[in-house]
């Protein structure tokens, strides 16, 4: 008798989200299996790589970055770059130059920056925030309106402004809107019911669990990702079956291995190749703890992780 | 040196003089004017406001005062130093309410029916009711120069006679006073004391009309501290009485009080807190009620969490709060009323219900006691709902137990309106879901307005809340109306009386933090269910019984407390309230010597669960913060209807 494998794909699916228009449109989510559990059930949709364009990379100071990119000033041109990249699915606009106790960047500036984006960009878009509530808050709202019809997911309504966010953002625009919480399964699901009761259609929720720089209080992490996916799964949760999106760029970066010279740590070699790893082994662990979609910086960051993908799906 | 006044609202004024530089809190205390610092005085909590009439004081301005009432002169008197001579109001705020004594109205078949039926309960299990306390009025003949038997002699010989024991044991508290007492009443007098197997304990000698034997049961609780005056030969109940617990004012919780008596004095301060400020006002008021003098009670029972006993002695309770958790006495015997200097028989005994564990104390084997859940088959959860919110669950062939902190919120504290449930506390509450109108229930007597909230009332004030869509799951406000009210920084309140329809004159209301905090003092009670019953692999189902107790008013909506979460989503006859068990269990041990025996027993075969190193509780509590829970299959019941 010939030994036949048990196959054990689960009754719970997670949400299938799309994201932008046309036929470079893409899906996130849809599966009914663990990540990578090709052997229970197909995936139907890969994993999927963003890569970040912020209004502050012209302040990046790594060699092969800065030469990938050079020649580039405007968003625009980052943001063009950014989309030949192999691998990439969908570009991330990252905002840390709104923030009021940084460069205090304003929400017009912003607003146009992505208006131009959005108008020669084919690949889906992504927005990031400044992580300050009040405005991120304002932001959201004004580039909801700017790129209606272009089915952007913005990142994200946290516990604070939900109401103010999922409102302008999937509320008045109809955009994708992403859920922000602090690594911790309760809070995720918390705000989920929440932003339902907001009447917010869970189809168009994608959730930030939270992440970190592995090595920085990675385990908290990963049995978030670990939890909240088998609840969806496993449990049928329908508040927790929305795709998770890992921010894996905002976390790696700015660690000490991605920013200490050669000078003042020369045992650890290369300042680059150290910051690509960290950002090689969070975007992995991320994917295999069951991020549907992963954010990265680097060119070599992508090719590495869609290598990861294809190979694993 | 300088003098400051407190000029106390609806009291005398009180002044002290004092050096320059004191702290105005510690000096308050010094003077022994009441002001409450649940904070223990950081200033975190803003309640210990004092208004500047005259002088000046060098102070930090703090978040908790606005602009406008720091020109009117209102200070945090916990970060105020005096420089000079100067008058300060201290304003009677809810929280003064709170420790004012209150006699119960033991005419209320009510008040009586939960001893009663503990009393019934108790007997069922074969449980004796009985104690060896005797009065007794003696005649002896009086000496002559042909009878010159010495008066102790005398007295034995009678008491034998009388008793039929065999031997007499008269103290020298009694000695002392024989001589003149014995010819005081012409050797006709009244005798009280212990039978001890042959042997009778004269404990007290006096006139022969004043036969009372009386008991006298205590329940001290971290914010509240409550008491019954009971014969001890009837059962009867003489009288009942409770007021805040004195030591209020050096924290709100256990943690902060025992960091206060760790400091040098500290003991001292906090003994006499509980002891001279709290339990003997309360005793000599009991006694003017009952009409019986305090030297008539013959026995004491005092039920209290671990850390409020070692308070009340006076022994160091810091290693309570430290790792390894070690008290210095589970259960412990030999305690008279003249140890503690209490206003009773200096002879009589103190029974202390025993501890269990560092954070769950005598007030949960008295209450267990009381549940009778230890002689029944059925599988029952006991919920002691107070600052430390402990619970047992079990049958008559196990019980486990634990504690988790609640905070004070189920007596009115960490509630900007919230009170102990005495008189002008809204109770019970209902909102009309349409027009957000609510229907007060209000402890006293017909026609009392509201003064603040009692924990019964706020948990009734977030069910309909809820239910009426006006908070949302995280307890933050979603509708707006004419009860709804925003502060400056967006803040929404529930307004439950105007200013106009108060008893104070001032707004009563529910914010946004208050129900924060209620919400996280559910959250504390529901995961310790949820984490004991997954310890032992049950699931709400399993119960078949649950006792809640705790002194938060006269009774609690189960239904409300189910619909926000607080209690499991069990039907709801099965559940009993049981008022103050504490203080029920106590009057048992004062009563029954073999209840009191019995008591000690069941420390014993308790196995106790701590919570804080349980990996799944934090998790459960996240869970728990939430209305009525983030899983909502856990209370199918719940609703929301807008």
């Amino acid at each position: 008798m010939s030994f036949t494998p048990k196959t054990g794909a689960f009754s719970g699916k997670i949400n299938a989200v799309t994201l932008g228009t046309g036929d470079k449109a893409i899906v996130i989510g849809g599966q009914n299996v663990l990540p990578f559990y090709t052997f229970d059930a197909p995936i139907e949709n890969a994993p999927k790589i963003g890569v970040e364009v912020s209004d502050l990379a012209a302040q990046w100071n790594w060699p092969e970055l800065s030469a990938f990119y050079a020649g580039c000033t405007t968003m625009v041109d980052y943001a063009k770059k950014a989309e030949s990249i192999e691998g990439a699915d969908f570009i991330c606009l990252n905002f840390p130059g709104a923030d009021p106790n940084g460069e205090d960047r304003s929400v017009a500036d912003c607003v146009a920056d992505a208006k131009a984006v959005a108008e020669v960009v084919t690949k889906p878009i992504v927005v990031m925030g400044c992580k300050n509530l009040e405005k991120d808050a304002e932001l959201f709202t004004a580039m909801a309106e700017a790129l209606a019809g272009k089915n952007v997911l913005f990142m994200s309504a946290k516990n604070e402004n939900y109401k103010t966010v999922g409102a302008s953002v999937a509320l008045a625009n109809g955009q994708k809107l992403g859920a922000e919480t602090a690594d911790d399964i309760n809070l995720a699901k918390q705000l989920n019911i929440m932003l339902k009761g907001l009447n917010v259609n869970p189809e168009s929720v994608v959730m930030d669990i939270g992440t970190a720089a592995v090595g920085y209080g990675y385990e908290y992490a990963a049995s978030t990702f670990d939890r909240i996916r088998l609840a969806a799964l496993a449990q049928g949760d329908a508040d927790l079956q929305m795709p998770i999106l890992a921010a894996v760029c905002n976390d790696t970066w700015g660690v000490k291995e991605s920013t200490a010279s050669e000078e003042d740590e020369p045992a650890w070699g290369c300042r680059e190749e150290r910051a690509i790893s960290m950002e090689v082994s969070t975007a992995a662990a991320d994917l295999t703890g069951g991020a549907d979609a992963v954010v990265l910086r680097h060119p070599a960051s992508v090719a590495t992780i869609k290598k990861f993908i294809t190979e694993l799906v | 040196m300088p003098k400051v006044i407190f000029q106390i609202e609806g009291a005398e004024a009180v002044e002290i003089a004092c050096n320059p530089g004191d702290n105005l809190l510690e000096l308050a205390r010094r003077a022994n004017v009441a002001i409450d610092a649940p904070c223990s005085g950081n200033g975190s909590c803003g309640k210990c406001r004092v208004k500047l009439i005259t002088g000046e004081v060098e102070t930090i301005k703090s978040r908790h005062i606005t602009d406008e009432e720091f020109e009117a002169g209102w200070r945090l008197s916990c970060n105020c130093k005096v420089v000079g001579d100067c008058t300060v109001f201290v304003p009677d705020i809810a929280s003064a309410y709170q420790s004012r004594m209150k006699t119960a109205d033991l005419s209320s078949p009510k008040e009586i029916a939960i001893f009663e039926d503990c009393q019934a309960q108790l007997k069922e299990s074969g449980i004796a009711f009985q104690n060896n306390y005797r009065a007794v009025v003696l005649q002896m003949a009086e000496p002559t120069l042909d009878d010159t038997m010495p008066d102790n002699e005398r007295l034995t010989w009678a008491i034998q006679d009388a008793l039929g024991v065999e031997q007499v044991k008269i103290p020298f508290a009694v000695m002392s006073k024989l001589a003149s007492t014995l010819r005081e009443y012409n050797f006709r007098v009244c005798v009280k004391g212990e039978l001890q197997s042959d042997t009778f304990f004269c404990m007290e000698i006096c006139d022969p009309e004043d036969t009372a034997i009386v008991g006298c049961a205590i329940d001290i609780g971290t914010t509240t501290v409550t008491m019954v005056l009971t014969d001890l030969t009837s059962g009867k109940l003489l009288a009942k009485g409770s007021s805040g617990n004195g030591q209020i004012r050096y924290g709100a919780d256990v943690i902060n009080r025992i960091i206060e008596q760790s400091k040098e004095g500290g003991r001292k301060k906090l003994q006499d807190a509980i002891i001279k400020e709290t339990l003997t006002p309360i005793i000599a008021n009991l006694c003017r009620t009952a009409k019986i003098s305090a030297r008539s009670i013959l026995c004491l029972c005092i039920a209290s969490n671990t850390t409020m006993n070692h308070l009340l002695l006076g022994v160091d309770a810091d290693p309570v709060r430290m790792e390894p958790y070690i008290p210095s006495f589970f259960a412990w015997e030999g305690l008279t009323a003249g140890d503690l200097k209490l206003p009773a028989n200096p002879l009589a005994q103190v029974r202390l219900a025993p501890n269990i564990g560092s954070y769950v104390g005598g007030d949960i084997t008295a209450g267990t006691l009381a549940t009778g859940l230890w002689d029944s088959d059925e599988m029952s959860l006991f919920i002691d709902l107070g600052t430390n919110g402990e619970i047992v669950f079990g049958n008559r062939d196990f019980m486990m137990t634990c504690a988790c902190s609640a905070g004070p919120a189920f007596e009115g504290g960490d509630i900007s309106c919230g009170m102990r449930a005495t008189d002008g506390a809204i109770e019970a509450c209902t909102i009309d879901k349409d027009t957000m109108e609510p229907t007060l229930t209000i402890v006293g007597e017909a026609g009392q307005k509201p003064v603040g909230i009692c924990g019964s009332g706020i948990i009734d004030i977030i069910s309909e809340l809820f239910r009426c869509g006006i908070i949302n799951a995280r307890g933050l406000f979603a509708r707006d109306g004419k009860r709804v009210g925003r502060d400056a920084h967006g803040m929404g309140r529930y307004i439950l009386a105007t200013a106009e329809e108060s008893e104070t004159g001032r707004e009563v209301s529910i914010n946004e933090v208050d129900i924060d905090n209620f919400i996280r003092a559910k959250g504390a009670i529901f995961s310790a269910i949820d984490t004991m019953l997954s310890a032992v692999d049950m699931t709400p189902e399993c119960i078949d019984r649950v006792y809640v107790a705790g002194g938060i008013g006269s009774g609690i909506n189960m239904k409300n407390s189910v619909n926000i979460g607080m209690l499991p989503d069990v039907e709801l006859e099965k559940y009993r309230y049981i008022g103050n068990s504490s203080l029920t269990g106590a009057y048992a041990m004062v009563m029954s010597d073999q209840a009191n025996a019995k008591c000690n027993e069941l420390m014993t075969n308790m196995t106790y669960l701590e919570l804080s190193t349980h990996p799944g509780y934090m998790d459960a509590f996240v869970a728990a913060c939430f209305l009525p829970h983030t899983d909502a299959s856990l209370f199918p019941n719940s609703v929301q209807e807008m």
